[in-house]
């Protein structure tokens, strides 16, 4: 940060200026995490595929919500019948199991994976390999691999550095329609600029939306404090914004829960849409409570109506009511955000404008070293130290993705501890890469990562054909359309890694005839 | 960058042609980028402390007459506060005036604080 003019007193500076200024900076500071996040978080549109992916053990085993919530409920009775609380979360069309978590009376600290994952048909608990599955990826986009609270706070400040370069950088720009036109290939800067232009402009509905949703989706960490002034005890607002109904207490009476088909019939047709989850309050007590929740695909809010029902006799108890048009609006903004109502098309669509974005951030990345390398003269240290973090965020990151992925076919499938091993070949390969990438000049060690990043891409589907037997061709066969698109769009990314390599590979671009200096003021 | 930087480059050139010495020159970049420390904190921590102490005060005197306009005087000033939040630290990047900045930021949180204080908890 040399000044660049701040100091000047007196001096009247327009906004497109001081925008322009913001941008360049707010971008290069924020711009290798918010990359990151971009990657991880498109995946994460893909969350629940990538673990079945990762479990290629587990075969879809069709079953209806009813059906799902009986076996579930049977199994719960059976391995905890005095717990506090059960939730299930019911199968669907893009998950296979039924997701079960328990809530003891007493924990036992000898166990503490009280999470299951049980056959919605028979309700027992499902064994596939140890794995983090798609929730490493989506994890890693808000909390950065950091402890609590530290990395949630870190996302935070980066998406706000986001949207203030969004926010500057509309200001800065004067042709955004001229500049949706405009790609000049092959002509060094010019073609960086033209690049962040074009994918900064297309996406940029997407791209404000992600941004400011994405601060929503932590609002009540970010931004609790308004409730302080509004509310004695702040448990008070989420109570009467949520409707959540007040805990029951046990009665210390034993009683059967009534069976649960018709309670969810019963529920879907007063929420009009499927039932998704079911929460169990003290079940085997005269006073439980069983709790339904509709599915949130088809409504765009996140936040979805609940059912409440006395669990001894079924009496139907209450629905949680209309919330308040504010709590709407963030169940509305938290569910764009998660793409939770999204088809699969729609899903398409949320994972290519996320690639615009992690295109925009690494184009502009890009640009902030070029407009700043003079041929012939030494880089300064700044500028080295730049280029260099950007090799390691935009090529040795994706690899480490891919490892990620690798590690899952190559670590044996029973092995003790595997999943912690998984996440560990995600974050030594990206390290090692970063650091390695050192010892070459900085053009070969573009050339070499993105080939490094095309080998392990494209080995994933080779991994997979050669440690189970659902890879490309049996795939293709049974119509399994999941591992199909997997394999492809492995191979798909390890080619554009593969484009990237070479086109890196070719000598600089000469200059055209405009001097470096009559280009400067162009842009930030 | 922009133009400045070669701008200030110049200016500093002719001054050490001139007979001044070094010293003053770095001296000059050793304050400059106090200054420009203390933007960005202004910026990032003020900005944040002043968007807070706005968000509970347009919480607190917004009319809530019944439970449902509570939430939703508590709930909007949440929603929006990260676009003032953006508003207010880009206007500390745009401001040349680092005294007017400081005084806006600092002061209006710490005037809205007091207001806060002021009003206590909504009854």
């Amino acid at each position: 940060m040399n000044g660049t003019g701040m100091n000047d007193t007196g001096a009247q500076r327009g906004w497109r200026q001081t925008m322009a200024w913001a941008h360049g900076w707010l971008g290069l500071i924020a711009g290798w995490i918010l990359f990151t996040m971009f990657l991880t978080g498109t995946s994460a549109y893909f969350r629940p595929e990538i673990t079945r992916w990762m479990q290629p053990e587990i075969h879809a085993q069709a079953a209806s919500p009813t059906q799902a919530a009986n076996s579930a409920i049977r199994y719960l009775s059976r391995v905890g019948p005095d717990d506090l609380q059960w939730y299930i979360y019911l199968p669907d069309e893009r998950t296979v199991a039924t997701r079960v978590f328990r809530a003891p009376a007493k924990p036992d600290p000898r166990h503490r994976k009280d999470e299951l994952d049980l056959d919605p048909v028979s309700g027992t608990p499902l064994t596939a390999r140890e794995t983090r599955g798609g929730e490493q990826f989506y994890r890693f986009h808000f909390q950065l691999q950091l402890p609590h609270p530290w990395g949630r706070w870190l996302a935070g400040l980066c998406a706000m550095a986001m949207l203030g370069a969004i926010i500057s950088g509309v200001i800065t720009h004067k042709r955004i329609f001229a500049d949706f036109f405009t790609l000049r290939w092959n002509k060094g800067q010019r073609s960086w600029l033209d690049a962040h232009n074009v994918s900064a402009v297309l996406g940029l509905p997407y791209h404000a939306m992600i941004t400011y949703t994405g601060l929503i989706t932590l609002i009540t960490m970010y931004m609790p404090w308004p409730v302080l002034m509004n509310y004695a005890k702040p448990a008070q607002f989420m109570q009467t914004a949520y409707g959540t109904p007040a805990d029951v207490s046990a009665s210390g009476v034993r009683q059967p829960l009534v069976a649960i088909a018709p309670l969810i019939r019963d529920a879907e047709r007063r929420l009009g849409g499927p039932a998704t989850r079911v929460i169990i309050q003290h079940p085997g007590d005269a006073a439980a409570r069983i709790t339904i929740a509709q599915a949130k695909r088809g409504a765009i809010s996140s936040r979805t109506p609940v059912a409440t029902y006395d669990g001894a006799t079924g009496r139907f108890v209450s629905r949680s009511g209309d919330p308040a048009v504010a709590i709407n609006t963030a169940g509305v903004m938290l569910g764009l955000h998660l793409a939770t109502f999204a088809g699969i098309a729609l899903r398409w669509a949320y994972f290519v404008m996320g690639l615009t974005g992690a295109a925009m951030v690494g184009t502009g990345l890009l640009l902030w070293t070029a407009k700043r390398r003079k041929p012939g003269a030494a880089p300064f240290f700044g500028l080295k130290l730049a280029e260099r973090l950007n090799i390691a965020v935009i090529a040795a990151f994706p690899a480490g993705m891919a490892a990620y992925l690798l590690a899952n076919r190559l670590i044996p499938a029973a092995m003790e501890g595997r999943a912690d091993m998984e996440v560990s070949a995600m974050f030594w390969t990206w390290g090692l890469l970063a650091l390695v990438q050192l010892g070459l000049p900085a053009r070969r060690a573009w050339t070499a990562l993105f080939g490094i990043a095309a080998a392990f891409w494209a080995a994933i589907p080779v991994a997979n054909a050669l440690t189970t037997s659902r890879w490309l061709v049996p795939s293709l066969l049974d119509g399994d359309r999941l591992f199909v698109a997997f394999d492809l769009s492995c191979l798909a990314i390890g080619i554009g890694f593969a484009v990237a390599a070479r086109v890196s590979a070719r000598p600089a671009p000469k200059t055209p005839g405009r001097s470096r200096r009559s280009m400067e003021p162009a842009h930030a | 960058m922009l133009l400045k930087p070669r701008h200030r480059d110049d200016k500093g050139k002719a001054q050490v042609a001139s007979g001044q010495t070094i010293d003053g020159q770095a001296g000059r970049r050793w304050r400059g980028g106090i200054a420009m420390a203390w933007r960005w904190i202004t910026a990032i921590l003020g900005g944040y402390g002043f968007t807070v102490a706005a968000a509970m005060l347009s919480a607190r005197i917004l009319p809530a007459p019944d439970a449902s306009a509570r939430i939703e005087a508590t709930g909007w000033p949440m929603l929006l506060s990260f676009l003032l939040y953006a508003g207010i630290g880009l206007w500390a990047l745009h401001e040349v005036r680092l005294g007017r900045i400081s005084m806006v930021i600092w002061g209006g949180a710490l005037v809205m604080a007091i207001l806060l204080k002021l009003l206590g908890v909504r009854a």
